[in-house]
């Protein structure tokens, strides 16, 4: 394996909640790699702090306190450094028998130091797309003025007229039907099928290294959906570019994903290839995985008329964070043998096979890691 | 980012310009229902008749040209206008329209003044706060506008003549003759100084742009613009500052002019306001009546200006 | 540097917790300050009405003018003809209470009906309403208050009715603006599928569950108006007459000796305008806060 273009240490994105005086453990411990050429696929139900991950890489947490900890390392062509370099000295999080108290930022400091750190990253090195185009997109500007913008800043085209046909090019290249007419339209003119695929033009204009696509199908009607995911793929291939990609829909990350991150809780519970995480007869996988794929209908499912499974119980409310593993609560899969440790202790990410790593208590293999 | 191409703006144009002239209509009929309403007849001097109501009166009303119905009355009444005849004022018998011009000048001076000085100092403010949210000292500003909001201009106009009188040996600001030139400059300056400053106007500018800013903050396409490295003032500019400004700025016209009518009494300010409260104490409807008229098309073309920006800005605009 | 510190046993349910515990300190502070005013005035006008007054407010004591506060016998000293600044200042209140709840009721009960009209309605009446409303903020109010003195009479119910009337159109806007909404979350359309009539929908469902809040703030904020405008007129001398003591025109009557230095008279009876004001309308910012939820996130 490549050394990573970008690497995730033990990042920990935390948020207040004023109204019940408490913290929400909205991203808690999480390490990622992503290599130069692969896409990454976060999968995971709402709220399990997917999003917030790739918030944070990108240093878009708005709220507060926001990231508290960890490392973000960017190893692209142009630029290689730690994104979040020098965070501890902003934050004191104070801690008794394990559990969190109170955390203190300096968030205006941080916010300073952060933007000099992200100075020729965001945008640069690191784009973005976004759930619900339609309203991603400056609704009060062209699609053209936005483009243009986006080129000017980020490539060596700064001429006007060359960064217009530039532009237009990047509209064709995403498959957008006469582009020249498309670049002085406004957002509220369009579907939210063209509005991502502008989007994404956007976000490739900029030639970045790595490119974060987060929840890039959502808000859309069902058949757009998978023409952007054909579209995605197409790109991939064309471009060879790095993609991080988060959804919560397993077929969009299936399609993508060349190896995945299941999350749960704000923690990974599940890494690998995407090929063996998602084999259907797979045995050596995570309670959560497990049941996540047994939630989505699949053709052989359909062919057996055999019913689609929900996930009892509720999802993890990351402010009453458990001591043990966090989908205990949920887990059909506890075995006597193993019920006190569940309930107590948080496993660890253990390898159970090359490149496969589970949090479970289930596979023995975890506790060596 | 270019300003958009130019689309069609001008429709929009032509249907703001017609609900204008509706308005301004309806305020004449206002204006005309008072009158009508008002006990002592005040329309009968307006359309130079002699007698008060009765049906002897009527018919010798009609012999001398004035029309018997209220709609007739209201025509001819506006007819008047239109030719720019507002009446002559029953104090001094001059015509009012020349009057007004001569005078309205000076309140335009004193209200432009003034909402230049608000947004001088709503306008940080405002940006500050949205953009960095609430801290301390920025709580504190929010609590001097209210403050400085609910001051009696009339009161908050002495404190500061006296603090000028004290403290920079200036006198006498209300009646004399400024002799240097500074002087002459600092009687000019006060009174926008006060009517900027203490009025409902510097909080409400402040609440508005505030509250408009930061939603627009939030919005997705400014988290877009921050996500690909563009200026988010760039993007926030349009939607987070101009429409909210300008908007503000037009509500606000009509509570300055009323502001400015205590204001020009306390510093003995030759404009509109003064001579509203001069018509008000003779009970010179005439020149009260024409106040009211110019003060509203003041108010109506602010608005218009406001809507040719938000016309002009918002892509959406011209389409709904 | 921030802190955010973690509760005592984090909470579950969140919307149980009591209002004041989830309120911002600020707000709380507002709304405090604004139900003292509140209590004041009311404790006042009802003592004025009775004529429980510390001391007569027309005796003058040519001895003692323009007294400073805390003079023996004067708790707040006295005016420009030796009488009790303390009792004039109660009495004051008299000249926009009730004058004031008159405007109020009136925007009230007349912009809701203009809202229910263009939201329930819409349509013509939307349109026409709207025309209406525009017309109305077409005027600077005082100048029309002033149109309306020199064509009738300095009365300062004639002046509260043009107020309330000027005031509708504000109501009228958020009361058709909860209808929108609520038709937006098709509320409205499910009361109707649940067979209630139209007079169910809009005065409970509408008015009493969903607008009552709202109103109460506008009220607050409506009385500020009105004693603003009361104030004013009758510091420009159109409102009560000397020797009625209004805090306009005692503000205009200790005005002469501000100059030469003696700050109080006028200033005590600006100092309670601002203080009143300000309290009813940090009660109606704070209550909006609380209530409705206005400050973003």
């Amino acid at each position: 394996m490549d050394a990573p273009l970008l690497a995730i240490e033990n990042l920990r994105t935390y948020f207040y909640s004023r109204a019940r005086r408490a913290l929400i453990r909205s991203v808690d411990g999480v390490s990622l790699h992503v290599a130069p050429g692969e896409t990454l696929g976060i999968v995971g139900e709402s709220g399990s702090g997917k999003s917030v991950t790739a918030l944070s890489a990108a240093g878009l947490v708005s709220a507060a306190p926001g990231v508290i900890g960890g490392r973000i390392e960017l190893r692209s062509r142009q630029a290689r450094r730690n994104l979040l370099d020098g965070l501890e000295r902003y934050v004191r999080v104070k801690e008794r028998d394990g559990r969190i108290m109170a955390v203190e930022k300096d968030d205006r400091g941080w916010r300073r130091r952060a933007e000099t750190l992200m100075k020729g990253v965001r945008g640069k090195e690191i784009a973005m797309i976004f759930q619900n185009p339609r309203s991603a997109l400056n609704p009060y500007s062209t699609i053209g003025a936005q483009l243009v913008e986006t080129i000017r800043l980020h490539t060596s085209v700064k001429g006007e007229g060359e960064a217009r046909e530039r532009a237009i090019q990047w509209l064709e290249r995403v498959r957008i039907d006469s582009p020249r007419l498309r670049f002085d339209n406004f957002p509220f003119g369009m579907s939210g099928g063209m509005c991502q695929r502008a989007m994404i033009a956007m976000a490739l204009s900029a030639e970045p290294s790595l490119l974060i696509a987060d929840e890039p199908t959502t808000g859309l009607d069902a058949t757009i959906q998978s023409r952007i995911v054909d579209l995605l793929a197409q790109l991939k291939i064309e471009t060879g570019i790095t993609t991080l990609l988060i959804s919560h829909d397993i077929s969009v990350i299936q399609r993508l994903a060349d190896r995945i991150a299941v999350m749960y809780g704000g923690t990974v519970v599940e890494t690998g290839r995407a090929a063996e995480v998602l084999a259907p007869q797979a045995q050596l996988r995570h309670p959560y995985t497990a049941a996540l794929l047994a939630s989505v209908p699949s053709a052989e499912a359909i062919r057996r008329k055999s019913y689609l499974q929900a996930i009892e119980g509720e999802v993890l409310d990351t402010i009453d964070v458990p001591r043990g593993c966090r989908f205990y609560g949920r887990c059909n899969r506890v075995t006597e043998a193993i019920r006190e440790n569940c309930a107590s202790l948080e496993p660890p990410l253990g390898e159970v096979a090359p490149g496969h790593k589970v949090r479970c208590w289930l596979y023995p293999a975890s506790g060596k890691a | 980012m270019k300003f958009a191409a130019v689309r069609p703006v001008s429709r929009v144009l032509a249907r703001e310009l017609a609900v204008t002239a509706l308005l301004l209509l309806g305020v004449s009929a206002v204006v005309f229902a008072i009158l009508y309403l008002a006990p002592g007849d005040p329309l009968n001097v307006l359309l130079e008749g002699q007698s008060p109501r009765s049906e002897l009166a009527l018919g010798m009303r009609e012999a001398l040209g004035v029309p018997r119905t209220w709609y007739g009355q209201y025509a001819a009444w506006f007819g008047k206008m239109l030719q720019g005849n507002f009446g002559n004022s029953i104090r001094t018998g001059l015509p009012v329209l020349p009057e007004l011009a001569r005078v309205g000048v000076n309140t335009l001076y004193l209200t432009l003044g003034s909402l230049a000085l608000t947004l001088l100092i709503a306008v940080p403010i405002a940006v500050h706060t949205a953009a960095h949210g609430d801290t301390a000292g920025n709580t504190a500003a929010t609590i001097g506008a209210y403050i400085l909001s609910a001051v009696p201009v009339f009161w908050f106009g002495y404190i500061v003549v006296y603090v000028f009188i004290h403290k920079f040996g200036m006198f006498p600001l209300i009646s004399g003759t400024a002799t240097k030139q500074a002087q002459a400059w600092l009687y000019f300056l006060v009174p926008i100084f006060v009517l900027g400053t203490a009025s409902g106007t510097l909080s409400e500018v402040i609440r508005h742009l505030r509250e408009e800013l930061s939603r627009v903050l939030a919005e997705d396409y400014i988290r877009t613009a921050r996500a690909k490295g563009a200026p988010v003032w760039r993007h926030a500019f349009k939607e987070g500052f101009l429409i909210p400004v300008t908007e503000i700025v037009s509500a606000k016209i009509p509570f300055l002019l009323g502001g400015a009518v205590i204001v020009e009494q306390v510093f003995n300010w030759p404009g509109m306001g003064r001579m509203a409260w001069q018509a008000a104490q003779d009970r010179d409807y005439p020149v009260i009546m024409g106040i009211a008229l110019v003060a509203a098309a003041f108010v109506r073309f602010g608005n218009l200006l406001q809507r040719v920006v938000f016309t002009a800005v918002n892509p959406r605009a011209s389409k709904e | 540097m921030r802190s955010y510190v973690q509760g005592p046993a984090s909470v579950d349910e969140s919307s149980q917790l009591p209002l004041w515990r989830r309120a911002e300190t600020m707000d709380l502070v507002y709304v405090g300050y604004g139900l003292l005013v509140v209590a004041l005035v009311l404790a006042s006008y009802l003592l004025g009405a009775l004529g429980w007054l510390p001391h007569d407010p027309q005796a003058m004591n040519v001895g003692l003018i323009n007294a400073a506060p805390f003079t023996p016998g004067h708790l707040l000293g006295t005016d420009f003809l030796g009488r009790d600044l303390q009792a004039r200042l109660i009495l004051g209140i008299q000249a926009y209470f009730l004058p004031g709840l008159l405007a109020i009721t009136i925007s009230v009960v007349a912009g809701s009906v203009l809202g229910i009209l263009a939201g329930y309605r819409g349509g013509w009446s939307d349109t026409i309403i709207t025309y209406f409303d525009n017309l109305l903020d077409s005027f600077p109010r005082l100048v029309l208050i002033l149109l309306v003195i020199a064509s009738f009479k300095p009365d300062i119910y004639y002046v509260m009715v043009v107020v309330g009337i000027t005031g509708m159109p504000v109501i009228a806007n958020l009361i058709a603006g909860k209808i929108a909404f609520l038709r937006q979350t098709n509320f409205i359309e499910a009361a109707h599928a649940l067979g209630l009539p139209a007079h169910t929908v809009i005065l409970k469902h509408i008015l009493w569950f969903n607008c009552r809040a709202a109103l109460v703030i506008q009220a607050t904020l409506g009385m500020a108006e009105a004693i603003l405008v009361e104030t004013s007129l009758s510091y420009l001398g159109f409102g009560v007459q000397e020797p009625t003591p209004s805090w306009g025109n005692m503000v205009q009557a200790g005005a002469n000796y501000f100059l030469q230095g003696n700050f109080w008279p006028s200033t005590a009876p600006a100092l309670a305008i601002l203080a009143t004001i300000l309290g009813f309308q940090l009660l109606g910012d704070g209550l909006n806060n609380l209530l409705e939820g206005k400050r973003g996130k």
